[in-house]
């Protein structure tokens, strides 16, 4: 074990760091968006949103991560329509291409948890908030996704966590986040193990913090649980 | 009050149910249901179970669709369509006003787990009403006091005993300033040691001349606070009159075995 060298490809390694947190933090707020508008979908008793939503939830949950960026980054460019759509100078960019598997990925997960959140409140709060004439948006906003957002919280807990890890396919598509770093300073230096270990130490620290911060979003957002003790 | 000369009956009461019919699925809960309920009355609903005592209630404020038959609040009548076989409200706008006219109480309090009884009271009037914040602060607070948890303002649902959830509750229902009060079995899903804080606190809102329609097992609360008693046995009206009447000498059999099996633990 060459502790010497793994002190020394730290910084190196760290410098992959800031795209790390961009594929985490861009892929988490876009998923968050399209998990919303699906799970409304999901929801909406409409039935062709509805079969579209679950489609759409079943493709991406069904199908490994690794195979929907290959198919985002090097299928999508056979296509003349896209090269030549409005869409091509982000979609031959590996960096956007990431942000759109995971994004996608993220967001069909995302929306099963904050679907069965919104079908876990309690029917009698929703009545209670109708009762007093509330309309069904302001009761759905008020009352239900309030509720249903502190519900989901620790299975969302999980899914960042899975994302912290995920964003490491993103080498895959050559760019140089943390792990892309670790491969490529593998392939000068033949330590796999001591360069995998530093790159696995940084993820882990990554989700050490990214568990604490939804600890403590649960920790402010439910006072009333704190209550209880 | 300054009132417009009546009209009718239907244009002055305050809630008038007329010819009412409600069924789920095979099942017909109501079949022809009427009830008048002006200024000042207290009428409670009771029979067993399955009657179709608590469905009436809903009724009245929408939360079940009746399937025929007119429901009158303060002089209007609210619309119903036709969708597919089934009734709708034909305008969900007038179905969410009337209903800030009415103070519904449910078995189970239905507080919002997630917010402060401050919170929970003052939640309609200002996201429904538009009622500047302070100002339904301090009417919560009064509220709160006059119903006796005013010291839990601060403290979450799950803090309180059932019967003080319960009286938020009512709190909350208040805070609107409805016109008509609906309770339904507002005690029964208390322990018997709390049912008697919440009874006094809807004993003192028939005293001062509440309207409400009140659906309960409590025979003997019926018989103190209730202006009028109506009896349901399998979704039609059986009997209903004062509650001396009912209570105590009614005409039907039905009513007589029932009150003898619920009369006799009454307070």
């Amino acid at each position: 074990m060459n502790w010497q060298l793994m002190w020394d490809s730290l910084p190196r390694m760290l410098g992959g760091l800031s795209l790390t947190l961009q594929l985490i933090v861009g892929s988490l707020a876009l998923g968050a968006v399209v998990a919303f508008a699906v799970a409304l979908l999901r929801l909406s008793g409409n039935r062709v949103a509805e079969w579209l939503s679950a489609a759409y939830v079943f493709v991406f949950r069904g199908t490994p991560l690794l195979v929907q960026i290959f198919l985002i980054y090097y299928g999508l460019g056979q296509f003349t329509l896209i090269r030549d759509s409005f869409l091509w100078p982000f979609l031959r960019e590996p960096y956007w291409c990431a942000i759109l598997a995971l994004t996608l990925n993220t967001g069909a997960y995302t929306s099963e948890v904050l679907r069965g959140a919104i079908l876990s409140v309690p029917l009698g709060q929703v009545e209670a908030a109708r009762a007093c004439g509330m309309s069904r948006p302001l009761a759905f906003r008020r009352i239900v996704l309030p509720v249903a957002i502190r519900q989901m919280l620790p299975a969302y807990g999980n899914e960042v966590i899975l994302m912290v890890k995920a964003t490491s396919l993103a080498s895959t598509i050559t760019l140089m986040e943390v792990t892309g770093i670790a491969r490529r300073m593998i392939a000068q230096t033949f330590a796999v193990f001591e360069l995998f270990i530093v790159a696995g130490a940084i993820y882990l620290v990554l989700n050490f913090i990214a568990s604490r911060l939804i600890k403590f979003a649960e920790w402010r957002l439910t006072p009333y649980l704190r209550a209880r003790a | 009050m300054n009132r417009h000369p009546p009209v009718s009956d239907t244009a002055t009461a305050a809630v008038v149910v007329e010819d009412l019919h409600k069924r789920f699925g095979e099942l017909e809960v109501l079949k022809g249901v009427s009830l008048t309920a002006r200024e000042g009355d207290v009428i409670t609903l009771i029979g067993s179970s399955g009657s179709g005592k608590s469905t009436l209630l809903r009724c009245i404020n929408m939360l079940e669709i009746p399937d025929d038959g007119r429901i009158v609040i303060g002089g209007e009548a609210i619309a119903l369509k036709k969708k597919r076989g089934n009734t709708v409200p034909a305008d969900a706008r007038q179905v969410e006003r009337l209903r800030t006219r009415l103070g519904m109480v449910f078995q189970s309090f239905n507080l919002w787990t997630h917010m402060t009884i401050l919170q929970n009271v003052i939640e309609a009037p200002v996201h429904v009403l538009g009622v500047p914040k302070a100002e339904a602060v301090d009417r919560a607070r009064m509220l709160l006091d006059k119903v006796g948890i005013l010291a839990k303002a601060d403290a979450y649902p799950v803090q309180l005993s059932g019967g003080q959830q319960q009286r938020a509750a009512i709190a909350r229902a208040l805070a609107m300033q409805p016109k008509v009060m609906l309770f339904d079995e507002p005690t029964s899903a208390l322990d018997p040691e709390l049912v008697g804080e919440v009874l006094r606190v809807i004993r003192q809102l028939a005293d001062e001349g509440s309207t409400m329609i009140l659906v309960t097992h409590e025979m003997g609360f019926a018989r103190e606070v209730a202006s009028k008693v109506v009896f349901l046995h399998q979704g039609r009206i059986e009997e209903e009159g004062s509650p001396d009447k009912v209570l105590t000498d009614p005409d039907s059999d039905r009513v007589r075995q029932f009150l003898s099996r619920h009369l006799s633990g009454a307070a």
